[in-house]
């Protein structure tokens, strides 16, 4: 869409706007889904409108929209499609999955997952999630995930005491009565910091050692 | 007078206790570290802090959130200056002449001018809310829901104008968000409504979850795609107060920034994000040399900043007169309303004078709670741009999950932003705008409501909304814009608006 070629290129061609012309069609289709989403449902009289008046008519108003984007992209030149990546949403979406199935006993369908509380889960989706980058390091994502899930360990359990899941529910079951849940959590998260700690200090021998580059970047202020 | 006075009184005096100090002091400092940094924005932080002022009293808890949403406007600019990437949409056009004035070695006047036109125009925002809120009250009261509706109608028609690109494409993203708005019971009836037999539709889907997966989620995954291009100025910040010449220009600008924004903001459709754009415009046109505009002219700073606080602020206008959210930000703050049990509207001011004049005051105090903290700490905020994205989004990743699933306990609502955010995802790449969806999904509900109350009452006749003459007026408006957005010409300086930037 930049130069002229790629206007040239795609003169020939019977869409002239593809991503009008695609979003369109997804508009249409999204449009004629909520139609039939609210076909079951009574759209009474104006003067008592039932629950399916409103969706109908939406939905109505979405496919009409997305029909005339579409012919646009027929009709007048426009932008073509956008290149999408793949890496990022499949491993974002994944990572929060991941969080959801871990923090508390869940069941969809057939799946059951044990609920395992932010120890776990947290660390998972840092973890999962760091890699929808290609410039995702395993150490540096580890040492991350370590410090995040002790801080907020502390600032939503200990601090808010938000009704958030910290442990595995097996582990708070043997554990209770026996220690202070408060007590288990800030030693739990300072077990974590420490072992942040410890990483970075290797981390950063390791890399005094490999190059001695890394100028201090001064912000002069 | 007098009773704006005593009123003014009585937010201070609420505003001033510690507790509400101390909240303010934090929703601003979080406000600016969220501004700073570039992928982070207000709508995604307050969705993540929602559930963390359950536990506080109500007037704290909208005082911090109130905070968060201003401070984000004061620390975007810093970005924009120092970095030349704009850290909210509402300061992309002060890249232009502020990060001028950064590369000619004057980044500390551009902060200075910035913080200063700021503090000015949240000044002059809070008395304009001290001022209206009264008398649109009173306005409020004889409204009818023939009048709601009308006005909500026109708050999306502003939306529509005021949103980037094809018009087209800005109505269907409203229609996408009031359908998904009718998605759960339906509340007159109590049937269910497109849920598909799914239990965790049958509440309706949650806004913060669709706030979340549209701003926060799709927005890692569009920074994601962006190679990361960071050059932080190395030059020298320099002093920070402008000196008398820089200020005497700069000062009109400032005058007829804070007008132009103040005016924007009120309007019920996100008129906020223009107000920076129309200042620029003003500006540049008023110049006697517009060609300095570009090349770090101080009225160009001066004049979009203004608007952008004055903006911000009078936001709150519609929703706590009228009870209807402008734009995506004050639709959360509805949520955090309703949490605590407080119905946004007309009823705040006598029901609840202490959150009302409460959170005024606290906007005034956290302007200058911004000065102190942006000016002096800027080199701090700068250092903080050096996280890499790499780090930075798996820590959003994780606050938001962390945020989502402490609201309702349902690990289903996580699964929703992740489904949302790659649905927003598709959105920005097929060159559609996520935030009318927004406003459509928040005023769908509303809308409904009134549209059948109205016709209800006169029974199913639809010219009501013509007959009575303050809907029928609301109605003109809408229609006249925009129709006035489609006429070729308009659409051209419309887009000039935008593209100038």
């Amino acid at each position: 869409m930049s130069d002229a070629s790629d206007g040239a290129r795609r003169a020939g061609s019977v869409v002239r706007a593809p991503q009008s012309f695609v979003a369109g069609i997804v508009l249409v289709l999204l449009g004629i889904f909520g139609i039939w989403a609210a076909s079951d449902l009574p759209r009474g009289t104006l003067g008592a409108m039932g629950p399916g008046m409103l969706p109908h008519w939406v939905a109505i108003g979405v496919a009409t929209c997305g029909g005339v984007l579409a012919v646009t992209g027929l009709v007048r030149e426009g932008a073509g499609l956008q290149t999408f990546g793949l890496r990022g949403p499949i491993t974002v979406v994944l990572a929060i999955l991941a969080f959801a199935m871990t923090i508390r006993p869940f069941t969809l369908g057939p799946v059951a997952s044990p609920g395992l509380g932010l120890i776990v889960a947290g660390p998972l989706a840092v973890m999962i999630g760091g890699y929808a980058t290609a410039e995702a390091r395993f150490r540096e994502l580890l040492i991350l995930a370590l410090f995040l899930t002790a801080g907020c360990m502390l600032l939503f359990g200990d601090l808010l005491n938000l009704p958030i899941p910290i442990f595995p529910t097996a582990l708070i079951e043997a554990a209770s009565g026996k220690i202070p849940s408060r007590m288990m959590l800030r030693m739990a998260a300072g077990v974590l910091t420490l072992a942040g700690l410890g990483l970075l200090a290797l981390q950063r021998r390791s890399a005094r050692q490999g190059r001695i580059d890394v100028a201090s970047h001064t912000m002069s202020t | 007078m007098t009773d704006l006075l005593a009123n003014l009184g009585l937010g201070f005096a609420v505003a001033l206790s510690l507790q509400n100090v101390t909240l303010c002091f934090l929703g601003c400092l979080v406000g600016t570290l969220i501004g700073v940094l570039p992928g982070v924005g207000p709508i995604a932080t307050i969705a993540m802090l929602l559930p963390i002022t359950f536990g506080l009293d109500p007037v704290g808890a909208l005082i911090m959130l109130a905070g968060i949403y201003y401070g984000a406007q004061y620390g975007g600019s810093t970005t924009a200056i120092l970095v030349n990437i704009p850290g909210e949409a509402t300061s992309v056009v002060t890249t232009l002449d502020g990060h001028q004035m950064a590369r000619q070695g004057r980044a500390g006047v551009a902060l200075g001018i910035a913080a200063i036109g700021s503090f000015f125009a949240g000044t002059v925002a809070t008395l304009l809310i001290a001022a209206l809120g009264a008398p649109l009250t009173r306005l409020a009261l004889i409204f009818g829901p023939a009048e709601y509706f009308a006005l909500m109608v026109m708050g999306l028609a502003f939306a529509v104008v005021l949103a980037h690109g094809s018009v087209l494409k800005a109505v269907a993203m409203i229609l996408v968000g009031i359908l998904l708005a009718a998605v759960g019971t339906d509340l007159e009836t109590g049937q269910e409504r497109m849920t598909f037999g799914l239990a965790f539709l049958t509440d309706g889907v949650d806004f913060s979850v669709l706030a979340m997966g549209l701003f926060g989620v799709a927005e890692i995954l569009r920074n994601l795609d962006q190679t990361e291009t960071r050059e932080i100025a190395r030059a020298r910040i320099g002093r920070l107060l402008p000196s008398l010449a820089d200020l005497r220009q700069a000062a009109p600008a400032t005058l007829r920034g804070t007008a132009i924004g103040a005016i924007l903001g009120i309007l019920p459709g996100n008129g906020a994000v223009l107000g920076p754009f129309a200042a620029y415009t003003v500006e540049k046109r008023l110049a006697r040399d517009p060609s300095r505009f570009g090349r770090g002219a101080i009225e160009g700073v001066a004049g979009p900043e203004s608007a952008n606080n004055a903006g911000a602020q009078t936001a709150f206008i519609p929703l706590l007169t009228l009870g209807i959210p402008p734009n995506a930000v004050m639709a959360l703050m509805v949520g955090a309303m309703t949490i605590h049990g407080i119905v946004p509207g007309p009823g705040v001011m006598t029901k609840n004078p202490n959150l009302f004049w409460g959170m005024i005051a606290s906007m005034w105090i956290g302007n200058l709670m911004l000065l102190v903290i942006n000016l002096p700490l800027v080199g701090i905020w700068v250092r903080l741009l050096k996280v890499p994205y790499r780090l930075m989004f798996p820590a959003i990743l994780m606050f938001c999950s962390i945020g989502i699933y402490s609201i309702n306990a349902q690990p289903t609502d996580v699964m929703l932003i992740a489904a949302f955010g790659v649905f927003g995802y598709g959105l920005i790449k097929f060159g559609f705008e996520p935030a009318p969806l927004l406003l459509g999904f928040v005023l769908g509900k509303l809308m409904e409501e009134y549209l059948r109350r109205a016709l209800t009452l006169s029974r199913g006749d639809a010219l009501v909304f013509l007959e009575r003459p303050v809907s029928a007026v609301l109605f003109l408006v809408a229609f006249t814009i925009l129709a006035a957005a489609l006429l070729p010409s308009l659409r051209r300086s419309r887009d000039d608006v935008f593209t100038e930037a």
